[in-house]
C-alpha cells in the first residue's frame, strides 16, 4: 500500500505528461479536427489512416524512412563492432580513445548537421574542394541536391555520428566475456575467426541485438537529421515519416491527418520493437 | 516532509497567480499592460528606443515586448498555440505577409477599420494592406516594414564584356555564357538563387511565372496552376538547368549559400532578398564596389515595364481578438506605423517603410542608397496568393515547391508536375 502510495506522484507526472497527450492524439485522429478548416469537428471513424495510406508522399516518406533505418542501422552495427573489437584490446590510451570516439554521438545532431551540410555544399564544401584538387574528380558532386544521392549522403552522416554508440553498447557485452575461454581456445588450437565466431559473437550477440533495437527505434523517428541536412528535400527524397507528421501537424495545422500519421508510426514501431524482443528471447532459451 | 511539500505547493500557486495579482493592482490604478510579439532578428536597437519612447510618452500603458524566435515558422506555431488556447498574450502580434489569410479565416485577427482611416491606409504599399484584406474589405493588419526579393550583378563582368544590364531571360542566360566562357574559370557560375524546397523557391518561381504575363490567381478568382504561362515559366527553370546557367547545387541553396557564393564573387548573377545587400557591401566583401542592384528580367516578347513583378515581404501588425486592451495596443501600433518611426527603422537598420513616396525621402536615401532601387522594386512588388488560399497557403506552397522541385530535379516532367500540382491544389482548396 505504502508502495503504491510512493509510486503515485511519478505516476501522475507520466500520466499527465505521456499517456493523455497520446491518448489525445488517437482520439484527434479519428476526427476531422484541422485549423486549416475551421468550425466544429466530427468523428469520422479511420478515414484519416485510408486518405494518409493513399497519399504518395506519405508512402513515399514510409519508404524513406525503411531504407534510412535499414541500411543505416547494417552500417553503424558493423562499424560498431570493428570499433568495439579495437577498442576492448589492451591499446595505449584507451580510454582517452573510448571518449574520443563518443564525440559524433555526443554532440547535438542539429549542430552536426548544419556543419555537414556545409561540408556537403556542392560549390563551398569541403568534400568538393578536396575532390577536385587531387583531380579525383572532374565535376562538382552534387551531395544533397541530387535525388539518386541525397538518401546516401544523409545515411553517411547517420552513421558517423552513431557507429560510436553502437561500439559502446558491444563493448560492455565483450567486457562480460572471460579471459580464460580464450586462453582455452588457443590451446585446443581454435583460429583467431573461430575464437570470434565460437567465443565472441555468441557473447556479444544480445548486446548487438539491444544496440539494433535502439538504434532502430531511433532511425525510425529520424527529425533533427532531415530537418536541419535537407528539409526532406530534394522533391521529397529525404522526407522521414516523422518529418512528413511535423509537417503535416505544425505547419499545415492539419491535427487530424498529422495525428494519424504519428499513430500509424507508433504502430510501426510497435511491431518493430516486437519483432526484436521476439528475436531476443530466442536467443536467450537456446543459450 | 509534509511540512516541504506544502510549502513547495504554496510558492507554486503563488507564482502561478503573480502575474494575475500584479494584472489586478496595476488595472486598479487605469494602468493597462500590453504584450507586442516581434522577432528581435531584424529590429535592431531602434525597436526597443522607440518602445521606450511610447512609454515615456504614454506613462499609462506598459509595454512588454515578447520576443519570439526569428524563425517564421517557430514564431507562428507560438501564435498559434497561444491563440487556441484562447490567450491575451500577446496582444499585438507580428505577422509575416502570407499569414493573414490564414489569421483572418481562423479568427484570430481584428479588423482595424474603425482605428484606421481609408486616408491613413492608402498611405502604406497597397499590394501589402491587399494582403490583409478580406474580401469584404476589411483591413487586418498594418505593415511595418517590408522587404522583397531583389536582382543582383556583377557590373564590372558585364562592362568587361560590353554586355548590358539584362532585361529578359534569354539576354540573362547570353551574357552569363558570355562571361562564364570568357573568364574561363571553372569557379565562376552564371546565376545563383534559392532554389532549394522552401518557401523562397515559390517566390522564385512566382517572379517567372509573372514575368511570362501568368498570374496564380485567374479572372474567376480561382487558383491556377497548370497553365501555359506557369509551364513556360517551369521550362525556363528548368532548361537555366540544362544548359549550366545555373549550377546544379542551386538545388539545396537557401538564400545565405546564394548570398555566401556571390560574395565571393563566384556567381554573376543572383536572385535572393535584399537582407543580404549589407553583408555583400561590407568593406572586406571582394565584390563590394563592383554589385548592384537590378529589376527582375522578363520573358522575350514582353514589355518589362509592364510586366515585371517582384516577389515582396512584409511584416505587419494585428491584433489578438482575445486582447482585453485594445485601444491601447492600437495606440501603439498607429506610433510604431507612424512615417516618422518607420523612415527611422529604415535609416537604422535597412528595413525600409512599407509606403508610398519614401523614395525621394532625403534622409532615406542618404542614409541608405540602395533603397531608391528596392523602392523601384517595391512599386513592381506583387504578394503571393496568400488571400486566396486563405487558411491553406502553408499547404499550397508546400505543393507548389514539392512540385517545381520535382520538375528541376527531373523526377517529373514539367507538364507533369504542374498536372499533380494542380490537382492536389483543386483537392485542397475544395474546387
Amino acid at each position: 500500500m505504502e508502495a503504491i502510495l510512493l509510486v503515485m506522484p511519478a505516476l501522475a507526472a507520466v500520466m499527465l505528461v505521456l499517456l493523455l497527450p497520446t491518448l489525445n492524439s488517437l482520439r484527434m485522429s479519428l476526427t476531422n479536427f484541422s485549423l486549416s478548416r475551421p468550425g466544429p469537428f466530427d468523428f469520422v471513424g479511420l478515414q484519416n489512416y485510408r486518405a494518409a495510406l493513399r497519399i504518395g508522399e506519405f508512402q513515399r516518406s514510409i519508404r524513406n524512412t525503411f531504407v534510412f533505418t535499414a541500411v543505416g542501422v547494417m552500417f553503424q552495427v558493423s562499424l560498431g563492432l570493428v570499433l568495439a573489437l579495437l577498442l576492448n584490446r589492451a591499446l595505449k590510451l584507451r580510454g582517452l580513445l573510448r571518449a574520443t570516439i563518443l564525440f559524433p554521438w555526443a554532440l547535438p545532431t542539429a549542430l552536426n548537421a548544419i556543419v555537414w551540410r556545409w561540408m556537403y555544399n556542392a560549390d563551398l564544401g569541403v568534400f568538393n574542394f578536396l575532390l577536385l584538387q587531387s583531380g579525383l574528380v572532374q565535376q562538382r558532386i552534387n551531395w544533397l541536391g541530387a535525388s539518386n544521392l541525397a538518401m546516401g549522403s544523409m545515411i553517411f552522416v547517420a552513421v558517423w555520428k552513431t557507429s560510436s554508440f553502437m561500439a559502446l553498447i558491444i563493448l560492455t557485452g565483450l567486457q562480460t566475456i572471460p579471459d580464460d575461454l580464450y586462453e582455452a581456445a588457443i590451446i585446443d588450437g581454435a583460429s583467431p575467426w573461430q575464437r570470434f565466431r565460437r567465443i565472441t559473437f555468441p557473447f556479444v550477440a544480445p548486446a548487438i541485438v539491444l544496440s539494433m533495437l535502439l538504434r532502430s527505434m531511433d532511425a525510425f523517428r529520424a527529425f533533427e537529421l532531415p530537418f536541419t541536412l535537407t528539409e526532406g528535400g530534394p522533391a521529397g527524397t529525404t522526407q522521414t515519416i516523422s518529418l512528413y507528421g511535423y509537417r503535416q501537424l505544425f505547419q499545415f495545422l492539419n491535427f487530424d491527418r498529422g495525428s494519424a500519421v504519428a499513430v500509424l508510426q507508433f504502430l510501426m514501431l510497435l511491431v518493430l520493437g516486437i519483432v526484436y524482443i521476439v528475436i531476443l528471447r530466442k536467443r536467450e532459451k537456446a543459450l | 516532509m509534509r511540512r516541504c511539500f506544502v510549502v513547495c505547493l504554496v510558492v507554486l500557486l503563488v507564482m502561478a497567480s503573480g502575474s494575475a495579482f500584479a494584472r489586478g493592482a496595476r488595472e486598479a490604478d487605469d494602468t493597462v499592460t500590453i504584450q507586442i510579439g516581434l522577432a528581435p532578428r531584424e529590429v535592431g536597437q531602434t525597436f526597443p528606443a522607440l518602445l521606450d519612447e511610447f512609454r515615456a510618452a504614454n506613462p499609462n500603458i506598459r509595454v512588454n515586448w515578447l520576443e519570439v524566435p526569428g524563425v517564421p515558422g517557430e514564431q507562428k506555431n507560438l501564435y498559434v498555440t497561444n491563440l487556441i488556447g484562447g490567450s491575451d498574450e500577446p496582444d499585438i502580434m507580428a505577422l509575416d505577409i502570407i499569414w493573414p489569410g490564414e489569421f483572418i479565416a481562423n479568427g484570430w485577427t481584428i479588423p482595424l477599420n474603425d482605428y484606421f482611416t481609408d486616408a491613413e491606409l492608402a498611405e502604406f504599399n497597397p499590394a501589402l494592406i491587399d494582403a490583409a484584406t478580406t474580401l469584404d474589405g476589411e483591413v487586418h493588419a498594418i505593415p511595418f516594414y517590408q522587404n522583397a526579393v531583389h536582382f543582383f550583378y556583377r557590373r564590372d563582368l558585364l562592362e568587361k564584356y560590353n554586355l548590358s544590364v539584362p532585361t529578359t531571360w534569354s539576354e540573362l542566360e547570353e551574357a552569363a555564357r558570355v562571361v562564364v566562357e570568357g573568364e574561363n574559370n571553372p569557379d565562376l557560375v552564371g546565376y545563383t538563387s534559392m532554389w532549394a524546397q522552401i518557401e523562397g523557391l515559390f517566390m522564385n518561381y512566382l517572379q517567372f511565372l509573372w514575368g511570362a504575363g501568368g498570374n496564380m490567381v485567374d479572372a474567376r478568382g480561382r487558383v491556377a496552376v497548370d497553365t501555359a504561362e506557369g509551364r513556360k515559366a517551369l521550362n525556363q527553370m528548368v532548361g537555366m538547368l540544362d544548359r549550366g546557367t545555373a549550377p546544379e547545387s542551386i538545388l539545396t541553396y537557401r538564400p545565405n549559400d546564394a548570398m555566401a557564393l556571390f560574395r565571393q564573387g563566384r556567381s554573376v548573377f543572383m536572385v535572393v532578398q535584399g537582407f543580404v545587400w549589407p553583408i555583400i557591401t561590407e568593406p572586406d566583401s571582394p565584390v563590394a564596389d563592383v554589385v548592384e542592384m537590378g529589376s527582375i528580367p522578363v520573358f522575350d516578347g514582353q514589355n518589362p515595364e509592364t510586366t515585371r513583378r517582384h516577389a515582396i515581404g512584409a511584416w505587419m501588425f494585428a491584433i489578438n481578438p482575445n486582447s482585453r486592451n485594445v485601444d491601447a495596443a492600437v495606440e501603439l501600433i498607429r506610433f510604431l506605423t507612424r512615417e516618422e518611426n518607420q523612415v527611422r527603422l529604415g535609416v537604422e537598420t535597412g528595413n525600409l517603410p512599407p509606403r508610398l513616396g519614401m523614395e525621394n525621402n532625403p534622409a532615406l536615401i542618404d542614409a541608405v542608397p540602395i533603397a531608391a532601387q528596392q523602392f523601384r522594386n517595391f512599386a513592381l512588388g506583387d504578394v503571393r496568393p496568400s488571400v486566396h488560399t486563405g487558411e491553406n497557403y502553408t499547404e499550397f506552397s508546400d505543393i507548389m515547391q514539392r512540385h517545381i522541385h520535382s520538375a528541376l530535379t527531373g523526377n517529373m516532367s514539367v507538364n507533369q508536375a504542374l498536372r499533380s500540382a494542380q490537382a492536389e491544389a483543386d483537392a485542397l482548396l475544395g474546387k
